[in-house]
């Protein structure tokens, strides 16, 4: 189908998008690692429920732990081998995980699931469910969820956007494996009972358009360049023009969103009986020798990842006195030019602090950013200027909730900014003049608002008198310390967001096991 | 991968505008008034331009250097906390400086000047907390300070001869007290001299509006600005003034429309003063309601008094941003009125 043009949408910001950097890049096949630490906890929700046991015997794609209610997702073996230990270790966010260690034997011995032949809705269903199936955009929403939505639904959305800067991984996708992103596009559509499937695709992805104007059931919507276009609630509006409301589900609008690469995942898994273990992500960044798309299986080490592109870049310091030093080797020491180390895009992903992190099914991507792309300045006073506002995607006020917050007001705070309805895309923070850490105090705002509404067994009350940023010290003899800033994150945010996240998670539950004993009756 | 790596919240990238950068570009765009008001004027705006922008820089750093403790720590160590201060000087206090200088007559004593820009910073700005703190605008203050404190005279009437004519003619301190208030119908200028300023008294970075309008555009080119807010408040406060006098003289001349809109501080309050950040409210319809109120305020003012009120009216609107920064918010993306009692989330 010919291609349209998207609603205009007057916000958000224009980033550069340095996607120049990957996006020429055929995906690569990363080689197996000799050791997976798989992690349980791979999508939105509770983490899953190990069935293996030390010593065990796994093929790859053997189901290795089971969804632990509603919101959560079945974990496969990505390598095939003998299951070493199962054991806590602290993932990328900060939080403790349980991680299934498998040492692989090199015998890529696979365990599928039988591949189905035009599968009926309910089959398509259960195969989402049964491969583990999670968003692949970022979040990782547990798919199984969204294909079956409490309300009708008419309109299945790809969201093929890839808004963020540097990423290309959704992109190469749609250039190299188009069929099987339309086939996977059908297969939801049909277990959603829906025939109408848009997708909607960046201005600055022309040859993807192209490729999707071939199908006669694809309606391809061109969208403006501009970030956050990938965000569900905007690319709902933008193709569709219907608002989802605050606190609902794009299913409460009629429609479900699914990016590209779940589609991808999906045809794979009813095509081929592939269940969800590995997935394509961006390596990028000026801080990256060789910038690549690769296929990486869950639990690969981020440092295996970085090898094998070929390492950090790094940036020769030249010592001051010639005089003595004869050869160049000899003048010259290297450092490494990495500055910041991410996980996932750069305007909403994770900032690592090692690289003996393991990588997820929901990793799109892994940055390694040099100084002067991670732009870590020390922020000035707020000017008022009202930049973030006007670039806010939900019309909100980050400034008031940044102002109400340092001050421990976090109720005004959430009242003012209206702080609940924020989708942290980090528009506001891109945009600010002033560099103030504007998504912290957001976070924080929402965690002492969430913690007060569901109080938690576990949960620590986020600090009332909490500064969101440190001040610059000085040290005993009265001297002022040149200190990056914002170099840790305070503990109780990291803490709270990982409450938070569970918070939020559990509220879903309940909602779903409601509903389901509704159904029941 | 080092020590040195930096942990932090995202987003990870960031724009590369400063507050600094965007003082500087406010600055750049003042320069063309400044400079036309020197044509004008001469060594009098020269003398007066720069004593405001020195004393207002050397009273932020003052301040800064005397202000919270450890003074003698700090007299110990004093060019650590000079590169301290440089490092974090963002360009604010000259932008006042400057504002204030080109808003005063060019007749204005040096003195009265340094004192002026001295109680804009240290007592509207940095008492307050500095840099985004402050609740009125400094200049616009500091204007009504020195307006308030030294002859009065001197501020409303200027006899100047300007450079286009050597003739003396009689006009206020700014071509509004002469022709459009009094009804002095000789007093009246061609628009080409009202818009360049030739042959036209009044406050040094004033006169020339084709400088403003130059500024403006730069302004607003780059961003630092929004474009419709300076017309809005000029071309309302134009026309509202145009219906008034013809409820006076019961004849409706929109011929008059141009006079009002360049005689007198609106255009340049309008651009540089009332756009302001630190004290303009931040939301888009905050910003309506502001500039619609100040519109209002200033020809009803202009029309009543038969003064320059453009300072006045930005100060009092000032003082009330926060109340409309609280009560005239707009509603998120997605937000549907619930019929119910209950708030919609």
């Amino acid at each position: 189908m010919k291609a349209i043009k998207g609603k205009p949408f007057f916000a958000g910001i224009h980033v550069r998008g340095k996607k120049s950097l990957a996006c020429g890049h055929r995906t690569e096949i990363m080689p197996e690692p000799a050791e997976a630490y798989i992690s349980l906890s791979q999508s939105l929700g509770k983490p899953a429920v190990a069935v293996v046991v030390k010593g065990q015997k796994v093929k790859e794609g053997e189901l290795i732990a089971k969804a632990d209610g509603a919101i959560s997702s079945n974990v496969f073996a990505s390598i095939s081998g003998e299951v070493t230990d199962v054991r806590q270790l602290t993932g990328a966010n900060g939080c403790s995980e349980t991680y299934i260690v498998i040492k692989g034997d090199g015998t890529c011995e696979k365990a599928y699931l039988p591949p189905l032949n035009g599968p009926s809705a309910e089959e398509i269903k259960a195969r989402i469910k049964d491969c583990g199936i999670v968003g692949l955009g970022g979040a990782g929403f547990p798919a199984a969820v969204k294909v079956a939505p409490r309300t009708a639904v008419d309109t299945l959305i790809l969201n093929g956007a890839e808004c963020e800067p540097y990423l290309t991984c959704d992109h190469r996708l749609m250039l190299e494996n188009t069929d099987e992103i339309a086939r996977g596009a059908r297969y939801i559509a049909k277990a959603l009972g829906v025939d109408k499937i848009i997708i909607g695709i960046e201005a600055n992805k022309p040859d993807c358009i192209e490729m999707f104007e071939r199908y006669d059931d694809i309606q391809p919507v061109i969208l403006k360049k501009q970030y956050p276009m990938g965000s569900e609630k905007h690319l709902i509006y933008v193709t569709t023009g219907r608002k989802v409301g605050i606190g609902k589900l794009p299913a409460d609008s009629g429609v479900v969103v699914q990016n590209v690469a779940t589609a991808f995942a999906v045809c794979e898994a009813v095509e081929k009986g592939k269940p969800l273990y590995e997935r394509i992500l961006t390596v990028s960044g000026e801080g990256v020798k060789q910038p690549k798309n690769l296929w990486v299986r869950a639990g690969t080490c981020v440092k295996d990842i970085v090898d094998f592109c070929g390492g950090e870049v790094t940036e020769q310091i030249i010592k001051k006195d010639l005089q003595t030093a004869e050869t160049d080797d000899e003048n010259q020491t290297e450092k490494s030019a990495v500055k910041k180390v991410v996980q996932g895009g750069p305007m909403t992903g994770l900032a690592l602090a090692t690289y003996d992190v393991y990588t997820h099914k929901t990793t799109s991507g892994i940055l390694l950013l040099t100084k002067k792309e991670a732009a870590a300045e020390e922020p000035t006073p707020c000017l008022n200027c009202g930049m973030c506002a006007d670039a806010c995607p939900m019309h909100l006020m980050p400034m008031q909730t940044a102002f109400y917050s340092a001050a421990g007001d976090f109720d005004t705070a959430a009242k003012l900014g209206n702080t609940l309805a924020c989708i942290e895309c980090g528009a506001c923070e891109f945009i600010c003049p002033a560099k103030r850490p504007l998504i912290q105090a957001i976070r924080k705002t929402k965690a002492y608002v969430r913690s007060k509404e569901a109080p938690l067994p576990d949960a620590k009350p986020v600090d009332q008198k909490g500064r969101s940023a440190p001040t610059v010290p000085l040290t005993e003899d009265g001297k002022i310390v040149e200190k990056p800033v914002m170099q840790k994150i305070d503990e109780s945010v990291k803490n709270s967001e990982g409450e938070l996240k569970n918070a939020a998670v559990e509220k879903i539950t309940e909602e779903v096991k409601k509903q389901a004993e509704k159904e029941e009756k | 991968m080092d020590n040195s790596i930096v942990i932090s919240t995202p987003p990870h990238v960031k724009s590369k505008r400063t507050t600094k950068g965007i003082m500087l570009d406010v600055v750049i765009a003042l320069i063309p008034a400044a400079v036309m008001g020197i044509v004008y004027f001469r060594l009098n705006a020269f003398i007066l331009i720069l004593t405001s922008v020195l004393a207002a820089v050397a009273t932020e750093f003052v301040y800064y250097f005397i202000a919270n403790k450890g003074f003698s720590d700090k007299c110990r160590h004093a060019g650590e906390v000079c590169k301290k201060w440089w490092k974090q000087f963002d360009f604010t206090s000259i932008v006042t400086g400057l504002i204030l200088a080109l808003i005063l007559p060019p007749t204005v004593k040096w003195y009265e000047v340094l004192i002026g820009a001295i109680f804009s910073i240290a007592i509207v700005k940095m008492v307050f907390g500095g840099t985004g703190k402050n609740l009125v605008n400094p200049a616009a203050t500091g204007r009504i300070f020195m307006f308030l404190s030294f002859s009065i005279t001197a501020y409303s009437v200027c006899k100047i001869a300007p450079v286009a004519d050597g003739s003396e003619i009689f006009t206020g301190a700014t071509h509004l007290s002469g022709f459009l208030l009094d009804g002095n119908k000789s007093g009246h200028i061609a628009w080409l001299d009202l818009f360049l300023g030739t042959g036209v008294a009044g406050c040094i970075g004033e006169t020339c509006k084709a400088a403003l309008l130059l500024g403006f555009i730069y302004l607003a080119a780059r961003k630092v600005i929004k474009w419709w807010q300076p017309l809005l408040y000029t071309a309302l406060s134009a026309f509202l003034s145009v219906c008034l006098a013809a409820i006076g003289s019961k004849t409706f001349e929109i011929g008059l429309f141009l006079d009002y809109a360049l005689s007198g501080g609106l255009m340049f309050g309008a651009i540089f003063m009332a756009t302001d950040y630190v004290t303009s409210p931040k939301g888009v319809y905050g910003q309506l309601v502001y500039y619609v109120a100040l519109a209002v305020l200033t020809s009803v003012l202009r029309y009543l008094t038969k003064f320059e009120v453009v300072s006045f009216v930005i100060m009092l609107m000032n003082l009330l941003v926060p109340l409309i920064d609280t009560y005239v918010v707009r509603k998120p993306f997605g937000y549907k009125k619930v019929k119910t009692q209950k708030e919609g989330k």
